[in-house]
């Protein structure tokens, strides 16, 4: 079994200062709201007052993996569907038609319904009609990513889950997510094949959370020292009721949740941080200025869902906030923010990194 | 007779010098020096038999202070 | 033992010495000494029967634990200065070079194109190289990339004694990057040297700061302890600076109480 790599194992001084942040209960706790202070100008001051807005689409709810917490596992009854071009295309126009030209793909884990070339043909046609489009879906090989990247994808998240690698392997109770190695180098080949961004994240509730915040925190920054023309992004997704009733063993509340945001944004001041439509619709709202930079709205979590949105089957898992994209913009617009939905320009789509290789001095002679 | 550039500057010497001769002229005789002629760097086991020819440049550098 | 690595090789002292600007190779030397540095800076000039003295390679040489590290001062090119690294690897047989490359002789600020093309060539050869830059951060990862041993930001202008007039881009550099960064350039004292260390910063470089002091050896004693104080304080951890809430209202009403 291959070893966790000494970035993540071994302490180091940035994290120290997040641990500081982290601890609610210590004597000399930081108050909430001091952070929240602090926060906010970090944000202002970096990134004004603008909120990035995108949506996720599900390809397709086949999976290969068996994940305690997820709707989606491969022994859920779910009904299993992928989309079809034609459908693709209808889904992509309903979601133009809100306004949305962000886009997220996900799919599960590598199988034969729903596989790489699946995939390849379904980014391809996403990027005709949206400004920017990224992926949530299996690990891929670098020549796999760099292929995506040359058919207009630019960015790829995925959440490591837990950095706890007992908890992970426990939950991850079978296929090819149970390797706790090789999902924590996916973010590294993605940058490595060409992806502009990663987006990076744990579950919360599935271990504990300081512990799983801090190898999060040291995953980003071994990333932006690593790959540091990539840009980065963090998101804080909260385990919701879904398919399967799993109950998470370590429930993480709005306080602590807050706090860990407040926290990142201190300690990451250049950093997209991410939140769903998981939360709630005040929670949202509440940490739009102080922290938030990027937002999903309008989602659905089923396998299309935005052409027909009345069609009702369980979806990855159930979201909160349900406003439609109007009247998130709304909110968003009466709280002083910009809601932004153009955040990229496809004539940069290619994949990054790729340089002119014109030397500007001829290599000097060698002498004898 | 040869005419070359040391260091710059014109320097006469007899026909078949070879680079030993010049440290004389520089006062340079034990010191730790590199010797390039030409662009092309002559190790200390040459210098006794690498003969200079009219033309050539010479360069005998040492280590100075510097930052 | 608390060390840094330039490349495979370890060093305890984080004070690097450049050995110009002294009134005398005497004095120079005993500053060296004073100072604790395990890696002094040369500098390749034509050699002068007028300043024969200037041979530093032998005295320097002689003082235990102590690496050369030539610098290729006075190229104004890439191609000058690599020409410039054979020739003094040639002679020191040290595999550390610090390239220096300032085509305008009045300010002597870096040149970062020439710098990295010359960095870059004299990485594949084998080298150690230790490029001065200006305080950029790109042009630090970029250097990095190409397989530089260090990057050495400059804190202000060299020779000027204005001190971490970069602070904030040398903080970035610090933060950023995966080779020790070596502050060089433009400090005047030792609690500038302390407070760099204070930043994270592997090591600093001085020279002037040095050799232009009153009494040269005692300022290098100073600076030596300075740097001991910084990378002391770095290890330990400065307590944080107060966070003051500014808020009228508060602005996590929105959050339940529960944990």
């Amino acid at each position: 079994m291959k070893a966790s790599p000494e970035w993540l194992t071994a302490g180091d001084r940035d994290s120290e200062a997040l641990a500081a942040m982290l601890a609610p209960c210590s004597a000399e706790a930081l108050e909430l709201e001091t952070l929240a202070a602090e926060s906010r100008a970090i944000t202002l001051r970096r990134f004004g007052r603008t909120m990035s807005l995108y949506a996720p689409l599900y390809l397709s709810n086949y999976c290969s993996s068996g994940c305690e917490y997820c709707g989606f596992a491969s022994d859920r009854t779910t009904l299993r569907r992928r989309l079809e071009p034609d459908e693709l295309d209808r889904e992509l126009l309903a979601m133009k038609r809100l306004g949305i030209s962000d886009v997220l793909l996900l799919t599960g884990e590598r199988t034969g319904q729903a596989g790489f070339d699946y995939l390849q043909r379904s980014v391809e046609r996403a990027a005709r009609h949206m400004q920017r489009v990224t992926v949530e879906t299996f690990p891929m090989s670098v020549a796999e990513y760099r292929a995506l990247a040359d058919c207009g994808c630019t960015g790829v998240t995925i959440y490591q889950e837990t950095y706890d690698r007992g908890r992970y392997e426990a939950i991850h109770r079978w296929g090819p997510k149970k390797d706790f190695v090789q999902r924590l180098e996916t973010p590294a080949r993605a940058l490595e094949g060409g992806m502009k961004t990663v987006g990076l994240g744990v579950l919360l509730g599935l271990a504990e959370p300081v512990a799983d915040a801090l190898s999060l925190y040291r995953h980003v920054r071994h990333l932006g020292r690593t790959w540091w023309r990539a840009g980065l992004s963090v998101s804080f997704p909260r385990i919701r009721p879904q398919t399967g009733g799993y109950q998470p063993p370590f429930p993480v509340g709005d306080r602590f949740l807050a706090r860990m945001i407040f926290a990142f944004r201190i300690a990451l001041p250049d950093v997209d941080l991410v939140l769903s439509t998981r939360e709630s619709a005040a929670f949202r709202d509440g940490m739009a200025g102080l922290a938030i930079t990027r937002m999903s709205i309008a989602s659905r979590t089923t396998v299309g869902g935005y052409d027909e949105p009345d069609r009702a089957e369980p979806g990855q898992f159930d979201i909160s906030d349900d406003r439609s994209a109007e009247a998130f913009c709304a909110a968003l617009r009466a709280r002083n923010i910009e809601p932004v939905f153009k955040n990229w320009e496809p004539a940069y789509n290619g994949p990054s990194g790729v340089s002119l290789q014109d030397d500007v001095v001829s290599e000097a002679h060698p002498c004898p | 007779m040869i005419t070359i550039k040391l260091n710059g500057k014109d320097q006469t010497l007899p026909d078949a010098s070879v680079v030993n001769d010049l440290f004389l002229i520089l006062g340079a005789e034990g010191k730790n020096v590199a010797v390039v002629v030409n662009e092309t760097i002559v190790r200390p086991e040459n210098r006794s038999s690498h003969r200079l020819q009219d033309g050539d440049q010479v360069e005998i550098l040492a280590f100075a202070g510097g930052g | 033992m608390d060390v840094y690595h330039l490349g495979p090789q370890a060093f305890s002292s984080r004070l690097i010495l450049g050995t110009g600007k002294f009134s005398s190779a005497s004095v120079m030397l005993e500053a060296v000494k004073a100072s604790g540095a395990e890696l002094v800076t040369v500098a390749l000039r034509r050699f002068n029967r007028e300043q024969a003295g200037d041979d530093l390679f032998g005295p320097l040489s002689a003082i235990k634990g102590i690496t050369l590290m030539p610098n290729t001062s006075g190229a104004s090119t890439a191609a000058e200065a690599v020409r410039a690294a054979r020739i003094a690897r040639e002679l020191s047989g040290s595999p550390f070079i610090k390239v220096e490359i300032h085509p305008n002789p009045q300010h002597l600020m870096p040149d970062p194109i020439e710098t990295y093309e010359a960095s870059r060539i004299l990485a594949k050869e084998g080298f150690l190289v230790m490029p001065y830059i200006a305080a950029d951060p790109v042009l630090a990862k970029r250097l990095e990339d190409v397989g530089c041993a260090s990057v050495m930001p400059l804190g202000s202008a060299i020779g000027s004694g204005q001190g971490l007039g970069t602070a904030d881009m040398l903080g970035i550099i610090i933060r950023e990057s995966g080779i020790p960064v070596i502050v060089d350039a433009g400090l005047r004292s030792p609690s500038e040297a302390a407070a760099a260390m204070e930043m994270g910063c592997a090591a600093v470089l001085v020279n002037s700061a040095v050799a232009a002091a009153g009494n040269p050896v005692e300022m290098a004693a100073a600076f030596a302890g300075a740097v001991i104080a910084g990378r002391k304080a770095f290890h330990a951890g400065l307590m944080p600076q107060s966070r003051t809430a500014v808020a009228t209202s508060p602005l996590t009403g929105f959050l339940g109480t529960n944990a």
